[in-house]
Formats: structure tokens, C-alpha cells, sequence
């Protein structure tokens, strides 16, 4: 044998060992061998997030997931997975693919045993990938968007096409795939675009012709500077906000009547006009009452989570509904900041999340100590004082408690206290909280509770310590009787008594001829005997007579007094007190969040099967474990869950923000479902990108929402034409790649906005109470209430839309044929439609009319006299551009029929223009068509 | 982003993702199916694919039924006085209720100790099949033989709003698709020029819960209801402007399409094309619309036996309407009638004044609707439904601890009757016994979700296999429960 055949046969035999050797390890069956035998030997690395949790989500997690655990095995958590189930056996042991039950179940060839139960085997390839998985040591990952974002490496490109960072992302796609981007959009189209995604307006004619002469490299972006610093931006985003918020003008449910709440839709705009970073804007929101002696604003914008619905329908519970708006608050804070549904686990452990039944109440439990409840006062409401004498008032009464406190510690901290006890009037104890003793049966109050001679009413363990007095809303029918306040029994010490006093309202009644007198509701304030401790209040009417008096009350509370007793003008004082509680002048009141004091605090309990009715174990705030951790200087409160959501370990809230943000103007996010970054939603298109902007904005650009758009817009991505491809048609047809420009309809509001804004008719005004545009007769028919539709005058009959007032269950009916929700509850994402509806809204909808006909003035107006030139001129009023000749010719078309239609109706003119104005008529229905032209409803 | 792309989400618990987000990429023009579910013929519209994977999936079942027409009385009309005859409750007429009817119950007004409160009508037997009807409904007494009466239904909310809303959406809270809606969405509307879902609404009131009973929840708005107005427009701005004729409209139509196909020359975007048929079926509705809600052309007989007076906001007259609808090939038609709740608070609120008043004005014309039906082969394959929300208390109601001056019953979820008629039900066949005083159901109880379930199986759908995938997890109408009575099916 020469030394070359031993050579050969040498090699030969090492390598058939070191094949027996591959084959007996893979085979044997050692747990963790994987820990002793390097990786290569195993094949190719399987990767869970890429390999296998998609069998295991198609296949597997419907059994064995979070809401049934089959067998007690479970692929929801890794320690699951890897624990001994019902069999006693362990379903998956790492290293062995002999010892676990899963490799052995999948490949059974009983199909009693064999899984999927009754469902189509595993392939073979799933099987092989299994059992690499397990050889490999079955190594669990998290889903993706359970990771913080991971700092990326810009992609190196060399072509011209890069404006900036997130061009390199888009363009390594696109290489990757064998595209070439879109050129850029011409600037008449890009101005349009850019214009309406920032502001929602379309640019002036005179904007169009500045950019257009403006040849500096930079010209396009002093028109994005420009854009982020127009008041109109702040609308605009709000806009979008305000549907995350639910934001409505009205409680919602039955009667659905009227809520105060346009101050926090004011609050948005100057948040984004004032570029607010991102981490205050949601922090105010969620917590600015915890926040250190906040500031109006900051409490007005707790409003966010104020505009949950409140039921008055009568008989309802008031609890239950409480309860309701509670659970919105939870799943609207996980769906906006988080991309999580967290409603799933409501009922039971998320079916594909690794999110438990518990955490739900345990994020529940931040929310639950607020002071709110479902009555239909709305309190907390934070009372602005309109009128000048409520207001010296205030401020005389201030002074006093300055001048009498002497510790100056503790001065601004009592006019706090009293300022506090005027304007916001927490912590009332409602009717709901009370239970009428009627013969010996409890009866709990509803909107109100009573009090009779043969009825005392009770409350159960209110906390005494440090106050002195006890106020109450009271109205009664005679002044005959005494209200006694005694503690834990109807017969019990008494602390403090009230003669009753009837307080009333004279009225002339037309009908009857005369005048008639109502009992009113007052407020009083009156001292107890000092109390330590929790004690149970019981009120009892006395000495009545037969005068048969009945009590209803509206709330009582504890509080302290006024300090500077043995001074002379005390009651003076007092009665400062008691007339800012009783004013009748005019004031603004707005919904905000009140943390419960420390005595008043709630239990938040599990809800079993998600019935607030079967209560579970007691849960304390809390986070799911696989996000960052609630770390333990974090509050135990909704401050401290803001301050989690912002922990530069979360995984969540910057890159559900910037998808967001990116939704807004590319009209589809990094992530498709912006709601659900979960398992179950879809994987991130640009998943290096998304991580990119995320880390980005947190640490760059210190959540500077400006910052993060302008450099969206200035990205050549954004900046391409919005042409369709006939080779990305199968390709790519939703333009995941961004080959293209975004081409969408505008939203709702832009469509109304757009319309007034060319026409001339749209108001600027700012602000304020929500306005009643010109609407059909008829769409409120409301049961049990009494609110009118009453039409604005002037300009708020053309107000921006965002601006008009929001019923929820009649919203304005142009809008919602539009696809605005109804904002009962937040819906992250609208769904464009394209329907009949719309096309009649934009037709015939008078308001459209009316900009028709305004538009057409102006066009009349102008130093055009020939029909061409004028319908040219407004063309390009409405489409920024000029008229291609082809579209001018279907135009003449119609204009000629036009003129004809009004020289052979000379009665039609009128009706269409208001007056005997041909020209006028014939432009109106020219106005009218091109108003209602894809292009003009589309931006491109 | 457009409905397919929603029912391509749908699909992902049937394929892998990365088997899917493969499909997503190929063969799939973006096309805007909203307008061709919600408002053109299934049979004629090009299915783009895997939208008629739904289809081929749907029916589950021959249907029986191919349309709905929907009579809900909002308010809930009393059992005791119209469908559930109980001479017992007589004899306990004026009696205390005992505590063992009160202990752990909620009521919405009833405090304290009520009285119990015989049947403020009498019944008669009626038919072949020999129902006991009350004497209020003199002339359904002459359908009962097409009619199916559940005694026996059962509900989970006591307050209007919320039970309306799981009656109609499955869900007592806000924010679910209506039985319209899903129904729509399943099944298309067989007409080009009129949408698949109209609702009519009388009693001057709509419904407590406002429109959300006929709204999309998560299902794009196309399949919302879409409310034909009795005053002004039938549908919000369907008329010109005044000035404009059919004929100027037509060419300013024309002039639009014409203007929008050039426009998709350029831009290559399928939306565009999609507006284009949009604005057609729009001047369609102009015509269609206002002419299917004139009611003036009916004979004068047709106008006899419904009671309708043409121009007047009714019951009566959107019960013809109703008809007119289903002729039309309307999928769901949902009549609303505000004005049952007979509290005893007014004399428009009670069992002795009110209650009759209303079943006057309901009698006639619901009766003329189903041997209108049946007279134009139009009944075996359109389903009538009536009903309330929930029944009421044989107790009489004592709001605020006190007597009244008018007889009235509180909110009762325990039982309450509906009927169906056509559309694949027994005819004078009763289904389900209430205890002697009408309080409870004790024999073949039915949910509100098992309604439904009925509902869907009677249009050729199983509830449990047609979901929506929102919010990270599929829907259906039925929430997790609901059984089909079959007993109830012919």
C-alpha cells in the first residue's frame, strides 16, 4: 500500500468516524448535550423567531397557548415549554430529541397520538427543524418587538439617492429585490403632499408659485420649516391624536349628551405646535396630575383618558360602567403606546403573547385609584371661573387663607389645598357609594340618594382623620326637618346637624299663566366633632312632622376649614366659600384625572374569565415580565407607568411612535398593524430601519416630534413621485418597498378643510368650544335628550373639521362617510374606503355647494375674461397646477352643456347662485365637478 | 390599505407567514373590495383572489333565507300583554312579590318590595296551530299559522342601550359590527344601485343606543347601515342641488369619469378606477333611492292593508318600504320602532294606555308585511324577525318606592318573546315555556346569542366559522357562545 492509498484510506476512515460520530451524537440522547459538543455538528442554526415559532403559532398555540393548555403544555413562555406536563413527562428537553415528548408526538403514526390532533401532519422539513432545534439546545427567543431596538449600521450605498439615513435603509431593500426608486415627484405634487401631511391644508396658489421660483438647493426645505411652524400643524396632528384619544364632545350611550372637554383638544394643538418632546406629551397625558404641583395644562391634558364614555342612562350601575371605561383606559394606553392587544387578556392569558391574566389587572390597578366615576356630573372637573366677581372671590379668599397661615411651609400649600377644594371638589363621595335603608333593605344610590324621615341613608368606612367639617349637595322639596350626621349606626354619636332649609328658583311658567318655584340644589358646608380612624356615616332625617320632607343628595365630602376661626370676619370668609360652591355665573368646567387620596384607595382585583362580577386574587400594579422592569424608584401610579413606558429599556413606545409617525405620511407603517406588534401582527418590512429611527429619536433627537417628521419628509423615499409601476404590480403591489411615492385619499377632515381652504371660505380662528356646522335637518333624534343642533353663525360655519362638534352615536354625517370613526372607542388605524357615499357627500352636500360657489366668484373675479382661461385658473387654484389639455377638453365638454343646461333653465341659475348670474351658475357646477375629481381628492 | 389587505390578515392563522406574506406579494392587484362587497352583485363581480376563498367557504349551509327583514322593537314591548298568556299572574294580581323573585336581582326602577301585576289584556286562541295571542294584536291573530313564537328568549343586560347593542352586535358594549353588517359582508347585496344594509327608523326616536346598532365596528364602513330618512333626503345628499337636473348631473358624471380615467392613464393607481364605478353606482342611487322610498305608485290596497299614508313618517310606511327594499334584492332591511318602554310613568308609557297605542300602530302593518310577502313568493326566502331588547317584570314597576297612576313594568332579562316568519321557519309552531308568571324561561331557554346563531344558520352560515380578525384575534357575531335552535328551522 502505498503511502498516498494510506493516506487516502486514512482520510477516509476519519471522516466515516467523524460521520458515526455526528450520527451517534445526534442521535444520543443526553440532555444538554448541546453544552459539551460544539454547534456545527448540529446543521445549520435554526433560529426560533425565524423557524419555529411560526409552526408553532399555525399549528400548535391554539392548544397549547395562553387560553387552553392541553394536556397542561403550553408554548407560551419558554419555562413552559420546558416544563413536565400532565403526562409527566417533558415535552421538549434540550439536547434530546428522544427524551422529548414533542419530537416523539409529532412523528406518532397513531393518529390518536400523533399532533396537531386531527389536523394535517408536520412536514418533513418542520419536523427536521424541530429536532436541529432541540439538538441545538431548543434555544428560546423573544418575539422581535420584546427586544429593545438594536443600534444599527447605516447601510453603505454610493448613489445619489440618499437625502439622508433612512434612504440607505430603503435602498438596501430595494437592491436587494432588484428595484430602482421612483424619481422624484414634481414639485407642484410634492408641495401638495408634503403641505397636506403636515399641516392638512393645501398650499396657497401664491405658496405653489414661491417654491416653483425658488431655485436654491434648500428650497424644499424652507417649505418643511415653514410647514412645521405653521399653527396649522398643531391641528393637524392633533387631528390624528384625537382619534387615539377618543376624543368626542359627547359621554356617549343612550342619551349621549354634551361633554366639556374641547380643552383638551386645545391642549393637543399647542402641545404640537409648541413641540412638545414626545416623553412629556404622553407623560402629561397619562399622569400629569402625579406630576410635582402641576399646572393647568398638565391637568387638562389628563383629559386623554377623560374622554371615556359615561353611561346616564338611568337604573344602570354606576360601578359597572366605572369599570368599563376603566378597561378602555387600559387597553387604549397598551394599543397607542404599546402596539399590544391587551384586551386578549381580559378574560384569560393572551392566546400568542407572552402576556398573563394577571397582568391585565395589574396594569388595571395604575388606573384604578382615580377619583373619577360614572355620574353624570363628570367629576373631577377642573372649574375655570369665567366671571370677574367668582374670580376676586377666589383670589380674596386665597388671601385670607395666606394671611391667616403663618408657617410659610405650609402657606402656598393651604391656598393650594383651598383652591383645590373650590375648582376641582374631590374626594366626593357618590350616591353609589351610599345605601338607602329602606325598611332594613339597602338600596345603593344612583345619580343621586335620599334621605327621608323613615329612609336614613348610610356609607361604610370613611376616613375621619384631620378634617373637620362635612360638605354636601342637597336639594329638598319642604324646610322642615333636621339632617343629623352620626356615625356607625342610624342611632349612633352625632357629629353635626343641618336644619333643613329648602333653597328654590322662581320660573314664570307660559303655559300655566304664572309663576312657579322649583327646588335647587345647594351646597353646604357645615363642622363636625373632630373623628380619628375609618367610621361608618349614617344620615338621618329628623323632626319632619308631617311635612313628609325628602332629601336627595348629590355628594358629600370631608374636608378641613378655614383657618383664622377667631377672627371677626370668619363667617365673611365662610360665605366666600359657600358662594364660589354656589355661583351660578359662568363657568368653563373640563373632565381631568384626580388620584384618590391615600384613604380612599381601591383594591383591584382579578376579574375571573374577565366578569367584573367574579372577583379573583388582589393584584398590585405591575408589568408583564418580558418588557423592561418596573424598576423600584418608578411611583407605584400612573407617573411611575409613564416613567417605564420612557425607560430607555422599553421595547415598545419609541418604535410604536415612530411607525406611527410613519403611517401618517407614507400612509402604511414599518409595521402594518400599528396596533399589534405582537406575534400575531405582521413582521417590520424595514425591521433594521425601524430600530434605526427608534434609537434615533430617543437619543438623538430627544423625542423632538418635529425633529423626527422633517426628517421623514426629507428622505428621497418621501420625496418620490407617486407614479404606479406596471413591474411593481405583482412585485410589490402595496408598496412595501417604497419604490414609489405614497398615493392616498385624503382623510375626512382634509376633504372638508381642502374645500373651504381653496374656496377662500375657510376660517383661520383657533381654538375654542366645538362649533355646529350647517348639517341636515334631522340626524340628532337622540332618545331622553333635549340637545339641538344649533347651525354656528359667521365664521364657525367654517371652521376647520376638526373643530366641529363630535356626537358620538350621530357623529357629523360628511365625516363619517368618510371613514372617520365614531371615537366610542380608539381605533388606531382608519380604513380607507372608496364608496358611493363619499361621492354623494362631495356632489350634493351643500357645503360643498357653497365652496363651489365661492370658488367660482373668485375665478369670476379674477383678470380672466375668456371661459378657457378661467377654467384653466381654476383648475390650477385647485390642483396647484396646470391643466393638461387632454383633461381641458373634457372640461370644455362640460362647460358648453353647462351653458346650454342654464340658457334653456334660466330658473336653475338662481337656484344654483343665489342670484340672476349666468356665469356664475355655469362656473358653480364647473367648480362642483372638479371638486369631486380623483386628483383633487387624492394626494399624490 | 384596503379591505382585502384586512381579509388577507385574516388569513394568517391558515398559512405559515412567511407562506403568506409570499402570497401577499404575488397576484394581488390593490384592489378596492369595499364598494364590490357592500354594494354589487356577487355573481357578477370579477373576485379577485383569495377573496373568493371566503366564498367558496360561504355558505356553510344551504341557506333557507336570502334576506332579512328586521322589526325591533326598541324599548321592549311587554310579553304579559302581547305573546305569553299567564291566568296566574291574574290571580296574583295586587300581591306582595315574594323575596325569593327579588333576592339577588337588578332592576333598573323596581325598589324595594313591587307588587305583582296581572295581564292588562286579553288573550284569545288563534289559528289552526291555536297560539294564544292577545286581543292588543287583532290582526297578527291572522298570521300566527306562518309564525314561529319563542317564549323563551334571554338576555344579559337590563338597560336599553346595552341590550339593544348585544342583541344587534353581539356585544353589550360599543364598537362591534351589527347582524347587518356581518351579513352584508358575508353575503353582498344582490342589487347594484342600492346598498346591501337599510335601516328605516320611526317613533321619532332612534334607538337608545344610538346608531352604532347598525354600525360597522371593525368591518370597514362600507357595510354600515345606511339609513333611509323619511324627511329630506331618504339617503343623506342623495338629491342635486337645487338647480341641478338627472340630466346635468349625468354629464357632469361624465365629465368627472372621463377626467378620472385620464388621471389613472397617468398614475397607474387602481383606486382611481375604482372611483370611476363608485360615481356611476352614486347617480345610480340618485334615481333608485328616491324612487324606491316613493311609495305614492303603490295601489290603493296595498296602501289599505299596510295602513301607510305616503309622505308620513311611520311604522306603517317603512313597513312597506321594508318590502319595496327586499324586492329590490336589499340583503338586511333593520326597522327600528322607538316607544315601548311601558314604565307607568305617563299615560304614553303604560300597559293601560300607551302599550295599546302603539300595538295599533304596529298591528296592521306588520301583519300586511309577512302576507305581502307571501302573497308575492316573496316569504319562503326573506326571514321576519320581531322583538324587543328584553321583557318586563310581571311585578309592576313602583319608580322611586311609589305608587303611580299609570300601570307599568320594569326591565325584565329572564324572558321575552320574538317571532320569525319565512325565510325557512316553522309556521304556527311556539318554541319554549315560561314558568305561571311569566318570569322565568323552564323549558328550551334561548340566548340572544343562540338567536343570532339561528339568524346566520338560516342565511347559510355556520357563526362559528365566520369571524373577522381585529384586534389581534378573530370575531364573530355570537362572542364565544350561541347554538343554533334547530327546532325552530322547517
Amino acid at each position: 500500500m502505498s503511502i498516498r492509498n494510506k493516506y487516502l484510506v486514512y482520510v477516509f476512515s476519519s471522516l466515516t468516524l467523524l460521520w458515526l460520530l455526528v450520527v451517534v451524537i445526534r442521535s444520543v440522547s443526553i440532555e444538554n448535550k448541546h453544552f459539551y459538543v460544539p454547534g456545527i455538528l448540529f446543521g445549520e442554526e435554526v433560529k426560533f423567531n425565524r423557524d419555529i415559532r411560526p409552526i408553532i403559532n399555525q399549528k400548535c398555540i391554539a392548544c397549547h397557548g395562553g387560553v387552553k393548555k392541553s394536556g397542561q403544555f403550553s408554548l407560551l413562555f419558554e419555562e413552559e415549554a420546558l416544563a413536565v406536563n400532565e403526562s409527566g413527562k417533558r415535552a421538549i428537553v434540550p439536547g434530546s430529541t428522544r427524551q422529548s415528548e414533542l419530537i416523539q408526538r409529532i412523528k406518532h403514526h397513531d393518529p390518536e397520538q400523533r399532533m396537531p390532533l386531527e389536523g394535517e401532519p408536520l412536514t418533513d422539513e418542520e419536523i427536521r427543524l424541530f429536532t436541529d432545534w432541540i439538538n441545538q439546545g431548543a434555544p428560546w427567543q423573544d418575539h422581535w418587538a420584546y427586544r429593545p431596538p438594536q443600534p444599527q449600521e447605516v447601510p453603505e450605498f454610493g448613489k445619489t439617492w440618499d437625502s439622508n439615513g433612512i434612504d440607505h435603509f430603503i435602498y438596501k431593500k430595494l437592491s436587494e429585490n432588484g428595484i430602482q426608486p421612483n424619481p422624484e415627484s414634481d414639485r407642484y405634487s410634492l408641495l401638495r403632499r408634503v403641505s397636506f401631511d403636515l399641516t392638512g391644508l393645501p398650499p396657497t396658489l401664491e405658496e405653489a408659485e414661491e417654491f416653483i421660483k425658488d431655485t436654491s438647493s434648500n428650497s424644499y426645505e424652507k417649505v418643511v420649516d415653514r410647514l412645521l411652524d405653521a399653527p396649522a400643524f398643531g391641528e393637524q396632528w392633533a387631528s390624528m391624536w384625537m382619534d387615539l384619544a377618543r376624543y368626542a364632545d359627547s359621554k356617549g350611550y343612550e342619551a349621549d349628551r354634551p361633554r366639556n372637554i374641547w380643552k383638551y383638544r386645545d391642549w393637543l394643538i399647542e402641545a404640537f405646535n409648541d413641540n412638545m418632546p414626545y416623553d412629556e406629551f404622553v407623560t402629561e397625558q397619562l399622569a400629569g396630575d402625579l406630576l410635582p404641583d402641576p399646572t393647568e395644562k398638565q391637568l387638562i391634558a389628563t383629559g386623554f383618558h377623560r374622554n371615556t364614555m359615561n353611561n346616564d342612562e338611568g337604573g344602570t350601575d354606576n360601578e359597572e360602567f366605572r369599570i368599563a371605561a376603566l378597561i378602555d383606559r387600559v387597553n387604549t394606553t397598551w394599543s397607542v403606546l404599546q402596539g399590544t392587544t391587551m384586551e386578549c387578556v381580559q378574560c384569560h392569558s393572551h392566546p400568542y403573547d407572552p402576556i398573563r391574566h394577571e397582568d391585565y389587572y395589574r396594569s388595571m390597578a395604575f388606573f384604578n385609584q382615580t377619583a373619577d366615576a360614572d355620574i353624570p356630573s363628570e367629576s373631577p372637573v377642573l372649574v375655570e371661573f369665567k366671571d370677574t366677581v367668582d374670580i376676586e372671590k377666589l383670589s380674596q379668599l386665597k388671601s385670607w387663607v395666606g394671611e391667616r397661615v403663618k408657617d410659610p411651609a405650609l402657606k402656598s400649600e393651604m391656598q393650594d389645598y383651598f383652591e383645590k377644594l373650590v375648582r376641582i371638589t374631590t374626594p366626593k363621595i357618590h350616591p353609589h357609594y351610599f345605601e338607602q335603608l329602606d325598611k332594613g333593605i339597602p338600596v345603593k344610590g344612583t345619580s343621586l340618594f335620599k334621605v327621608t324621615d323613615s329612609i336614613p341613608s348610610r356609607t361604610r368606612l370613611l376616613p375621619f382623620d384631620g378634617e373637620d367639617r362635612v360638605m354636601f349637595k342637597i336639594r329638598s322639596d319642604t324646610s322642615v326637618g333636621v339632617l343629623e350626621f352620626r356615625l356607625d349606626h342610624p342611632e349612633g354619636e352625632k357629629i353635626a346637624m343641618w336644619e333643613v332649609k329648602r333653597k328654590t328658583r322662581t320660573e314664570y311658567d307660559e303655559e300655566e299663566k304664572k309663576d312657579k318655584i322649583y327646588s335647587v340644589p345647594e351646597v353646604i358646608s357645615i363642622p363636625i366633632s373632630p373623628q380619628t380612624g375609618k367610621k361608618d356615616l349614617y344620615l338621618v332625617l329628623k323632626e319632619v312632622g308631617q311635612a313628609g320632607t325628602t332629601l336627595n343628595l348629590e355628594w358629600v365630602m370631608l374636608h378641613h376649614s378655614l383657618p383664622g376661626r377667631e377672627d371677626d370676619q370668619y363667617q365673611e370668609a365662610e360665605k366666600l366659600l359657600y358662594d364660589l360652591f354656589n355661583s351660578e355665573n359662568e363657568q368653563e368646567t373640563t373632565p381631568i384625572m384626580v388620584e384618590l387620596d391615600e384613604n380612599y384607595r381601591r383594591q383591584t382585583r382579578v376579574f375571573e374569565k374577565g366578569s367584573w362580577m367574579v372577583l379573583g386574587d388582589t393584584v398590585a400594579p405591575g408589568l408583564p415580565e418580558k418588557w423592561n422592569e418596573f424598576k423600584d424608584g418608578y411611583e407605584n401610579n400612573r407617573l411611575g407607568l409613564s416613567k417605564w413606558l420612557f425607560s430607555p429599556d422599553n421595547p415598545l413606545t419609541a418604535r410604536v411612535a415612530v411607525n406611527r409617525f410613519w403611517e401618517q405620511l407614507f400612509g402604511r407603517g414599518l409595521v402594518f398593524t400599528m396596533e399589534d406588534f405582537g406575534s400575531q401582527g405582521f413582521d417590520p418590512s424595514h425591521p433594521e430601519l425601524l430600530d434605526w429611527l427608534a434609537l434615533r429619536f430617543v437619543n438623538e433627537q430627544n423625542w423632538d416630534i418635529k425633529e423626527l417628521l422633517k426628517e421623514m419628509v426629507m428622505s428621497s423615499a418621501y420625496r418620490q413621485s407617486s407614479h404606479f409601476r406596471e413591474d411593481l404590480k405583482d412585485l410589490d403591489p402595496y408598496n412595501e418597498y417604497l419604490a414609489r411615492g405614497p398615493r392616498l385619499r385624503l382623510k375626512a377632515e382634509q376633504v372638508r378643510d381642502q374645500a373651504l381652504a381653496v374656496s377662500g371660505l375657510l376660517s383661520r380662528k383657533m381654538l375654542g368650544p366645538s362649533v355646529m356646522p350647517e348639517q341636515p335637518e334631522g340626524i340628532w333624534q337622540v332618545v331622553y335628550s333635549g340637545t339641538e343642533w344649533k347651525t354656528s353663525q359667521g365664521e364657525d360655519r367654517y371652521r376647520r373639521a376638526l373643530y366641529t362638534f363630535w356626537r358620538r352615536t350621530s357623529p357629523y354625517p360628511s365625516i363619517i362617510a368618510f371613514d372617520a370613526p365614531s371615537r366610542e372607542f380608539c381605533l388606531p388605524r382608519r380604513i380607507d374606503t372608496n364608496t358611493p357615499l363619499q361621492a354623494l357627500v362631495t356632489l350634493n352636500d351643500p357645503v360643498y355647494l357653497d365652496a363651489a360657489l365661492a370658488l367660482s366668484r373668485k375665478v369670476l373675479e379674477s383678470s380672466s375674461k375668456h371661459w378657457e382661461d378661467r377654467l384653466s385658473l381654476m383648475y390650477s387654484m385647485l390642483m396647484l397646477r396646470g391643466i393638461p389639455v387632454d383633461k381641458m377638453e373634457d372640461l370644455a365638454i362640460l362647460y358648453k352643456k353647462t351653458d346650454l343646461y342654464f340658457e334653456q333653465n334660466p330658473d336653475a341659475v338662481c337656484q344654483i347662485a343665489g342670484e340672476e348670474d349666468r356665469e356664475l351658475a355655469v362656473y358653480t357646477v364647473m367648480a362642483n365637478a372638479l371638486m369631486n375629481l380623483d386628483e383633487f381628492l387624492m394626494k399624490s | 390599505m384596503n379591505v382585502f389587505e384586512e381579509y388577507q390578515m385574516r388569513t394568517l392563522q391558515s398559512s405559515t407567514r412567511r407562506h403568506f406574506l409570499k402570497k401577499l406579494t404575488t397576484g394581488l392587484g390593490g384592489i378596492a373590495l369595499g364598494s364590490m362587497l357592500g354594494c354589487q352583485t356577487r355573481s357578477d363581480a370579477q373576485l379577485p383572489e383569495g377573496l373568493e376563498e371566503l366564498y367558496t367557504q360561504l355558505p356553510h349551509f344551504a341557506p333557507k333565507a336570502k334576506r332579512i327583514i328586521y322589526l325591533h322593537m326598541a324599548g321592549a314591548p311587554s310579553q304579559l300583554e302581547l305573546f305569553d298568556y299567564k291566568p296566574e299572574l291574574k290571580k296574583l294580581n295586587g300581591q306582595d312579590c315574594p323575596p325569593s323573585l327579588l333576592e339577588g336581582k337588578k332592576f333598573a326602577f323596581i325598589q324595594g318590595i313591587p307588587k305583582m301585576l296581572g295581564p292588562q289584556a286579553d288573550f284569545k286562541s288563534r289559528g289552526q296551530s291555536g297560539m294564544m295571542v292577545s286581543d292588543h294584536l287583532p290582526h297578527f291573530a291572522s298570521i300566527v299559522d306562518e309564525v314561529t313564537l319563542v317564549k323563551t328568549m334571554h338576555t344579559d343586560e337590563f338597560n336599553h342601550a346595552p341590550a339593544q347593542l348585544l342583541l344587534q352586535t353581539g356585544s353589550p358594549r360599543l364598537g362591534r359590527p351589527s347582524m347587518g353588517s356581518w351579513v352584508t359582508y358575508g353575503l353582498g347585496s344582490e342589487n347594484d344601485n342600492l346598498p346591501g344594509f337599510m335601516v328605516l327608523v320611526s317613533g321619532g326616536k332612534t334607538p337608545d343606543a344610538g346608531k352604532s346598532v347598525w354600525g360597522s365596528g371593525f368591518l370597514p364602513s362600507v357595510y354600515q347601515g345606511v339609513q333611509c330618512r323619511s324627511e329630506g333626503d331618504p339617503v343623506l345628499y342623495v338629491s342635486n342641488p337645487d338647480g341641478m337636473d338627472g340630466q346635468l348631473r349625468r354629464q357632469t358624471i361624465d365629465a368627472i369619469n372621463s377626467i378620472n380615467e385620464k388621471e389613472y392613464m397617468e398614475f397607474g393607481d387602481p383606486e382611481t378606477l375604482t372611483r370611476i364605478s363608485q360615481y356611476e353606482m352614486a347617480f345610480n342611487m340618485q334615481t333608485s333611492v328616491p324612487e324606491i322610498m316613493d311609495i305614492k305608485d303603490e295601489p290603493e290596497y296595498i296602501h289599505e292593508m299596510y295602513g301607510t299614508e305616503p309622505g308620513k313618517t311611520s311604522f306603517a310606511n317603512n313597513c312597506l318600504l321594508a318590502r319595496r327594499l327586499v324586492e329590490k334584492g336589499v340583503r338586511f332591511v333593520q326597522l327600528f320602532d322607538w316607544g315601548w318602554d311601558m314604565h307607568g310613568v305617563s299615560e304614553n308609557e303604560s300597559l293601560d294606555v300607551g302599550l295599546e297605542k302603539k300595538c295599533r300602530l304596529v298591528d296592521r302593518p306588520m301583519t300586511a308585511l309577512v302576507k305581502d310577502l307571501k302573497q308575492r313568493g316573496l316569504l319562503e326566502e326573506t326571514l321576519v324577525v320581531w322583538g324587543g331588547e328584553f321583557g318586563r317584570t310581571p311585578m309592576q314597576e313602583n319608580r322611586g318606592g311609589r305608587e303611580w297612576p299609570f300601570k307599568g313594568r320594569d326591565h325584565h332579562t329572564e324572558a321575552f318573546p320574538v317571532w320569525m316568519a319565512g325565510g325557512g321557519v316553522k309556521g304556527g309552531f311556539t318554541y319554549g315555556e315560561t314558568d305561571e308568571i311569566g318570569y322565568y324561561g323552564i323549558k328550551d331557554k334561548v340566548h340572544v346569542h343562540d338567536l343570532q346563531a339561528t339568524i346566520l344558520k338560516l342565511m347559510g352560515m355556520d357563526h362559528e366559522k365566520f369571524t373577522y380578525f381585529a384586534q389581534g384575534r378573530d370575531f364573530r357575531l355570537t362572542d364565544v357562545s350561541g347554538k343554533v335552535i334547530e327546532k325552530v328551522i322547517a
